[in-house]
């Protein structure tokens, strides 16, 4: 790598600088990358649509979103190259597409998926082609503080995509001629073929803009996270001065170094060239180890905060993580959450593990490939029009509570008794769907219609008749007619016992 | 003419004009039952449907088959109210002040597209449709008895169109949707038509009378004797006062639906030959009393809920009546 030829100025920039660099880059070989993408994805898109289409099914579409990773790597391999101005043909990229594509892929496509730093760590697969052994300790590395901000840029990258696709998929609603009556919920969930090629076409022309600008991202934040950690800023700057340095005196050398490496003055407040003995100063303060010193800091820390801004909820997670760091503190038994770390992790992953299973879940019974068994029985009500027909509100000796309200010359209550007793009875033994609403002559209807017309319920008609005479009708039946009924159905009864 | 005393001779009497009916209005069945009953219990219907199906037809044959005055006002924009009512007139021979009758001095008033007119227009009707009479020029015109005001909406087609105020909707007593007739039935239409059993223009002029004002009438003294038991009404209030505070519902029905529907469950127990109503009665009618007076919550609408689906959950919800 020759830094020299890189044709963008390295220097150290902030996260969101880099992310403009990114941008920049994307913006000026917009026109090469997007081939680079077309020639990589377009084949694969076609084939996995026309799968789709053919099998009815999302999935094939779903695998060419899982397969994001393995689409971004001739990108990042176009840009890499092209800043250092050499420019990859779509035929080299074919050809070296086993040495860039493959280190680390494995587990991009399986448990690092979801990595939200994916822009950023597939540099480092793809660009240092680090062992897995050093892979770890590199990623520690350049994953270190300050965060280079790549999770927060994918979030914001994904986002960029739903709404672009969602703004396309409605543009095309508007263009639709409306003598088509075309429903939005059916433009937008309806997953008949035509709908669902033009969502995943839609899909795609999203990603053909946003996948190159996020790749481009991803590589200008590593950019510039090495920069940072490796001064590529100061080995240009020395290069340029090492050629220089034949012509130009020691101390014009030094004076530019150390112009160099101090922050410049504000034009307004500019000072007068240092004199000899403060350049000497300068490269005595820059020689000695307490200029900038390097240290390695392993455990967490909070920022100091204005007390008042301190809310109950940082103080919580402050206890939290302090008790996680001090394992070798007596007086961390003394505080009320004493979690050890690997507890935590577990309970990290725990809950990721379940967010993912959850997802998917979601996801396969929406797509109505989901393994559940539902159970198509009916539920036996404990209600009918308003009656309880639960077992244990039902009188244990039928007869003799019939007997007790025809005594009472109460028909009305007769016939209730054994309407729910026969009810009760019945939908155990011809289960039928049944709403709270149903009245006493839809639950008749509905226990035809799912079990013909057997003698229980024939006999249950004869009551519902005798019911709804009695209490709507005002005519109550006699209470003849009222043992009869009731000895009627305790041999029903007694046939299926006997059956039974 | 017939006129019937009994509660069987109201039963027959409905069924004869039902028949009669549905030989012209073939497939609509559900419709003819519901704008019968709304008319014998005294109410206006508001009948929504695409054009083609017969809705001018079923109310030129209730015309013809009850004997009953029949008027027809399409509504469109430029639609006055004096258009609709009628309005006072300078006679420069008599020199004095003459009423003209509008349209609506009639018995069958057949208000069609009814949201094509703008509000002040539709609002002419408030009087004419509660209070049955017509005020003009501060003179109070009784309208003759039956009076029914059938207004039909095109659910499809709503660009310049004024949505009915929510006073004016709930004057109606039904709202009737009219669908396509099934396969079998536009079959048999068609046939009809092509065999010259009916002629293309379905005009009504075969039918003959088969009651007049006064069978009409007593038919609704008999229904108003139909017994409804307390259990019975107070299910019909519960499935009104459900409408209120039910979930997907921004505005419920007002105490004028369960009038509604107490009075309509009645006339339906007489179509059913009955003198008594039950709790199917009540469920029978309920869709068409309630399904214009509740307002959809924002959130259901967006669910993709309809008045129907809402009303079918809450007839589900609401417990039939206790013994």
């Amino acid at each position: 790598m020759e830094l020299e030829k890189a044709s963008a100025r390295l220097a150290p920039r902030s996260p969101w600088q880099a992310v403009d660099l990114g941008t920049k880059l994307y913006r000026q070989w917009a026109a090469p990358v997007l081939w680079v993408w077309l020639a990589f994805t377009l084949a694969p898109f076609g084939l996995l649509l026309g799968w789709s289409l053919l099998a009815e099914t999302l999935w094939p579409l779903f695998l060419f979103w899982w397969l994001k990773p393995l689409w971004e790597r001739p990108l990042l391999a176009w840009y890499s190259h092209a800043l250092f101005a050499e420019t990859l043909t779509l035929k080299q990229l074919f050809q070296r597409w086993r040495h860039y594509a493959l280190p680390g892929l494995a587990s991009q496509l399986t448990w690092r998926r979801f990595s939200p730093a994916r822009s950023f760590n597939t540099c480092v697969w793809q660009l240092e082609g680090a062992k897995e052994e050093q892979l770890s300790q590199r990623l520690r590395a350049l994953n270190s503080y300050p965060s280079n901000r790549a999770g927060i840029m994918t979030i914001v990258v994904l986002h960029l995509e739903q709404f672009m696709a969602m703004g396309l998929m409605v543009l095309l609603y508007t263009l639709v001629p409306w003598q088509f009556s075309l429903e939005w919920s059916d433009w937008f969930y309806d997953q008949g073929a035509l709908q669902m090629a033009i969502a995943s076409a839609t899909l795609y022309l999203v990603m053909f803009v946003t996948e190159p600008l996020y790749v481009a991202c991803g590589f200008a934040l590593y950019l510039n996270k090495r920069t940072w950690l490796e001064g590529w800023d100061l080995q240009l700057g020395l290069t340029r001065l090492g050629r220089h340095r034949a012509t130009r005196s020691g101390a014009t050398v030094l004076m530019l170094l150390a112009l160099m490496l101090l922050p410049l003055p504000e034009p307004a407040t500019a000072q007068p060239a240092p004199r000899n003995e403060e350049q000497q100063e300068v490269i005595e303060l820059l020689a000695s180890p307490d200029y900038m010193p390097f240290e390695e800091r392993t455990e967490r820390q909070w920022k100091d905060r204005d007390e008042d801004s301190n809310s109950w909820l940082e103080e919580f997670w402050k206890h939290f993580f302090d008790n996680l760091d001090d394992d070798e503190q007596p007086e961390s038994s003394s505080q009320p959450f004493d979690i050890p770390d690997a507890v935590l992790w577990i309970l990290f992953w725990a809950l990721f593990a379940g967010l993912v299973i959850w997802l998917l879940t979601k996801v396969m019974n929406q797509l109505g490939l989901g393994s559940q068994r539902r159970d198509h029985s009916p539920v036996i009500p404990t209600h009918v029009a308003g009656m309880d027909i639960r077992r244990h509100s039902l009188p244990k000796n039928l007869r003799q509570a019939v007997e007790n309200a025809l005594a009472a010359n109460d028909i009305r209550l007769a016939l209730s008794l054994m309407l729910r007793s026969a009810l009760a009875s019945l939908l155990r033994r011809y289960p039928v769907a049944l709403a709270a609403g149903s009245t006493e002559q839809q639950c008749l209807r509905n226990l035809k219609a799912a079990h013909g017309e057997p003698l229980p319920i024939l006999y249950l008609q004869r009551l519902i008749q005798a019911w709804i005479s009695t209490a709507w009708a005002h005519r109550p039946v006699d209470a003849d007619a009222v043992r009869s009924l009731l000895t009627h159905w305790e041999e029903i009864r007694a046939e299926e016992a006997a059956d039974a | 003419m017939t006129q019937p005393t009994t509660l069987a001779d109201a039963t027959q009497l409905a069924q004869d004009i039902e028949h009669h009916l549905n030989q012209v209005l073939i497939g609509q069945q559900q419709v003819v039952r519901e704008v019968l009953i709304a008319l014998v219990s005294g109410g206006h219907v508001l009948i929504e449907g695409v054009p083609g199906l017969g809705k001018t037809l079923l109310v030129r044959s209730l015309g013809k088959v009850l004997e009953l005055d029949f008027n027809r006002i399409q509504f469109t924009p430029d639609l006055m109210p004096t258009d609709v009512t009628g309005h006072a007139m300078y006679d420069q021979k008599s020199e004095q002040f003459r009423i003209r009758r509008g349209p609506a001095f009639t018995q069958l008033l057949l208000a069609d597209e009814i949201n094509r007119a703008p509000a002040k227009t539709q609002a002419a009707l408030l009087e004419v449709m509660q209070e049955r009479q017509i005020t003009i020029e501060g003179k109070a015109f009784t309208l003759n008895e039956p009076y029914m005001v059938l207004a039909t909406q095109n659910p499809l087609d709503q660009e310049g169109t004024y949505p009915l105020p929510e006073a004016e909707l709930d004057r109606f007593l039904f709202k009737v949707l009219i669908d396509y007739p099934d396969h079998a039935d536009e079959t048999r239409l068609v046939n009809m038509v092509l065999d010259g059993t009916i002629r293309a223009s379905l005009d009504v002029e075969s039918l003959s009378p088969v009651t007049d004002a006064a069978g009409l009438k007593a038919m609704k003294a008999l229904s108003d004797s139909v017994l409804i038991d307390d259990e019975v009404l107070d299910y019909a209030l519960r499935i009104v006062r459900a409408t209120r505070d039910f979930s997907g519902l921004s505005h419920g029905a007002s105490p004028r639906a369960s009038i509604a529907l107490a009075r309509a469950s009645r006339v339906q127990a007489l179509f059913e030959g009955r003198d008594f109503v039950t709790p199917d009665d009540v469920q029978q009618v309920a869709r068409p009393v309630l399904r214009h007076r509740i307002q959809l919550s924002a959130d259901a609408e967006i669910e993709g809920q309809t008045p129907e689906t809402a009303l079918g959950r809450l007839l589900e919800q609401v417990e039939a009546p206790k013994q």
